[in-house]
């Protein structure tokens, strides 16, 4: 079947990194997110895969088939560009008919004028007619498809590109941030269809954003990438829940996961500001807490001491932003909506994160492994 | 669309009559030196030199009578007339669609080269910003028939060079060439311009669609794309190349025997050498209009085919 699959790819411009060892398997008919901050090196990494750039080293399998070697247009991939990459003298009918025009029809076919008198023009042409038609109606366009690229709107302009796209069948779909040119509403709506269409099409899907929540929510699998390296790969459940690096716990989530510095003493009791918390570790030294902000409680005293500086209210619950007062950390949880009324500006409030819900990273950003909660779990139940 | 956009903001002008006409004012204002250059400039010599193409004055002169249509009449009987237009269609029809073709070439090949990119861009484009009179020189030594360096050259490998401005069979081809070389970095430099705002992604597209050569990708991506600029060339040049004068002035003046006479070189001589200002108004006159409707008919033809991203 038709998975991806990246081998120990290496690529430098100059004495930049981009990708640094980078291997990757994608299933077949697997949704694999790329997501990261700009230049993590996502768009070079879609861009070896679909054979548009070389890598210096390693290689990149499609079905199977070794495809290193290869150029863009023999590795039946399709792609689908941020800013649409449209033939602006085309119709959308025109543009999505390229493919296939240019796949399955020979060089004195395609001539102008001469072309028709070639055998089998006039088949292939109405064919490909038909499958334009049919595609076209997959994404609801069939009413657009005699206008040019600039008589239509973000929205309609996508799915012309995704149309293009998939018309012919692809071993497998590339996507670069394609709906990073949209509105927010329509860019929402449009996540929906996009998965929908990639589980009627079942093709390998690699999906290149910057936004977190985009590749969350439509993933099978999300490779988070940061320096030309993936740091995590795995479902979103994992990502969110089980984060490995510092970075991913804090590139994944919103609103960010909240980060102190934190001591281990030499009995594993992990101390913040010499408040101790719940958990004990196994490494020692200075490590990095993390707790997400719905994992972080009011508590009464014996917590983390805060100045409360902000509350966002979201409509289902409260965001309550606070300084911590040692480290200077803004501190935000997320809490219930009854509490806006009990925390006014420059209050003061004490934390305490969930104890089976801490993150420990050592001084290198890596998870420490075992984190043990000790119990104590009533506590959290005091509010202010 | 714009007639939508232009409409609202015109209701709500209209509402305060006072403030409307002080913005007249002010755009009138703002517009007058433009207006004002143009009518000084180019309306009023123009119209000034479309009447004296009515009259029989000649510079030095102090009365002219109005003479109608006669000088347009003796246009038509001028073999010289006659002769400088055939020259200037065989120039312009030689010049125009090979300066394009190199400039496109060139430009496609400094695109595509990784290495020396501003020095081919500034050789190529020395030509326009030399001096063209300083260069005829050159050209006139290059092209001499027995000591030039063309000749030379095709001596030593067993061809016998014409004589290339003296002889009237090669004279027009010969100001042809020095025209292509002057216009073809001009031609270059737009349409490397034209060439940078193609977006990349097109042809990574159009990669990933199966254009698996380059003449495909240049057919799918670079030529559509290039309309608008290449609209603006073809004008430019033919406009550049018919009303061209100073080799003529320079290496031939015209001769040998009005084989290399060109319409702008025509106009001089009846306007400057023989005074007769009314004659040489007449040819110009025809002149512009010959120009004019050749651009309105590339504009039609052209602007059809061509897409404004």
């Amino acid at each position: 079947m038709s998975g991806i699959e990246v081998d120990k790819v290496t690529k430098s411009y100059g004495v930049v990194t981009a990708l640094d060892d980078v291997s990757l398997k994608v299933a077949p008919g697997e949704f694999v997110s790329l997501v990261g901050p700009s230049g993590c090196g996502k768009t070079t990494l879609m861009k070896i895969i679909a054979g548009l750039d070389r890598a210096d080293d390693g290689r990149v399998s499609i079905a199977d088939r070794d495809v290193s070697k290869l150029g863009a247009a023999d590795r039946d991939v399709a792609m689908v560009f941020q800013n649409y990459a449209l033939y602006p003298h085309l119709t959308a009918r025109q543009n999505i008919a390229v493919p296939l025009v240019m796949r399955t029809m020979t060089a004195a076919q395609r001539l102008p004028f001469i072309g028709g008198f070639v055998p089998g023009t006039g088949e292939r042409r109405s064919t490909i007619r038909r499958e334009v038609e049919q595609t076209a109606e997959l994404l609801a366009i069939g009413h657009l498809l005699e206008r040019k690229p600039a008589q239509l709107s973000g929205g309609q302009r996508q799915r012309v590109a995704l149309a293009r796209a998939i018309v012919r069948r692809p071993l497998a779909f590339l996507m670069d941030e394609p709906l990073s040119n949209l509105d927010a509403s329509l860019r929402v709506q449009t996540r929906k269809e996009i998965v929908d269409l990639h589980r009627r099409v079942g093709a390998s899907t690699i999906y290149v954003t910057h936004d977190q929540a985009e590749a969350m929510t439509m993933s099978d699998r999300v490779a988070v990438m940061m320096e030309g390296k993936i740091l995590q790969l795995g479902t979103p459940e994992e990502i969110y829940l089980d984060p490995w690096d510092l970075r991913v716990a804090a590139f994944v989530g919103s609103p960010r996961i909240n980060a102190l510095p934190a001591d281990v003493d030499t009995d594993g009791q992990v101390r913040v500001d010499g408040v101790p918390m719940d958990v004990t570790s196994r490494v020692r030294g200075r490590v990095t807490l993390a707790v997400r902000a719905e994992d972080l409680a009011l508590v009464r005293a014996d917590g983390l001491p805060a100045t409360i500086e902000h509350v966002e209210f979201l409509g289902e619950a409260v965001l309550l932003h606070a300084r911590h007062a040692m480290s200077g950390a803004l501190l935000i949880a997320r809490l219930e909506r009854d509490h806006r009324h009990r925390l006014p500006r420059g209050g003061a409030v004490h934390f305490r994160p969930k104890p089976d819900r801490v993150f420990l990273f050592d001084e290198a950003g890596r998870r420490v492994t075992r984190v043990q909660p000790t119990g104590a779990v009533g506590r959290e139940t005091a509010l202010v | 669309m714009s007639d939508v956009v232009a409409a609202t903001p015109y209701r709500l002008v209209r509402a305060a009559p006072m403030r409307r006409a002080g913005e007249a004012v002010a755009a009138w204002l703002l517009v007058a030196p433009a207006v004002i250059a143009f009518l000084l400039m180019l309306l009023i010599p123009t119209l000034a030199m479309v009447a004296l193409a009515f009259t029989d004055f000649e510079l030095g002169r102090t009365s002219f009578r109005w003479i109608g249509l006669e000088n347009f009449s003796e246009l038509l009987e001028d073999r010289g007339f006659r002769q400088s237009v055939q020259n200037t269609v065989l120039y312009v029809a030689f010049v125009t669609p090979l300066s394009i073709l190199g400039g496109l070439g060139l430009a496609m090949l400094i695109e595509a080269g990784l290495r020396g990119r501003t020095f081919f861009r500034a050789a190529f484009f020395l030509p326009v910003v030399s001096l063209m009179v300083a260069m005829a020189t050159a050209w006139q030594y290059l092209m001499h028939p027995t000591i030039g360096p063309v000749n030379n050259l095709l001596r030593s490998i067993g061809f016998a060079g014409p004589n290339w401005l003296g002889s009237s069979d090669w004279v027009l081809i010969s100001l042809g060439l020095i025209g292509i070389w002057e216009n073809v970095g001009f031609n270059m430099v737009l349409i490397l311009a034209g060439l940078t705002a193609i977006p990349r992604d097109l042809y990574a597209a159009a990669e990933v669609d199966g254009a698996t050569s380059a003449w495909e990708r240049f057919r799918l991506v670079t030529w559509p794309l290039l309309g608008p600029t290449m609209l603006f060339v073809i004008i430019i040049t033919t406009i550049r190349s018919i009303r061209t004068f100073d080799t003529v002035a320079t290496l031939t003046q015209g001769g040998p025997n009005k084989a290399s006479e060109l319409i702008v070189w025509t106009i001089y001589q009846e306007g400057f050498t023989f005074l007769r200002m009314g004659y040489g108004a007449a040819v110009t006159v025809v002149f512009l209009i010959v120009v004019l409707g050749l651009m309105l008919l590339q504009m039609r033809l052209v602007e059809r085919r061509v897409h404004y991203g």
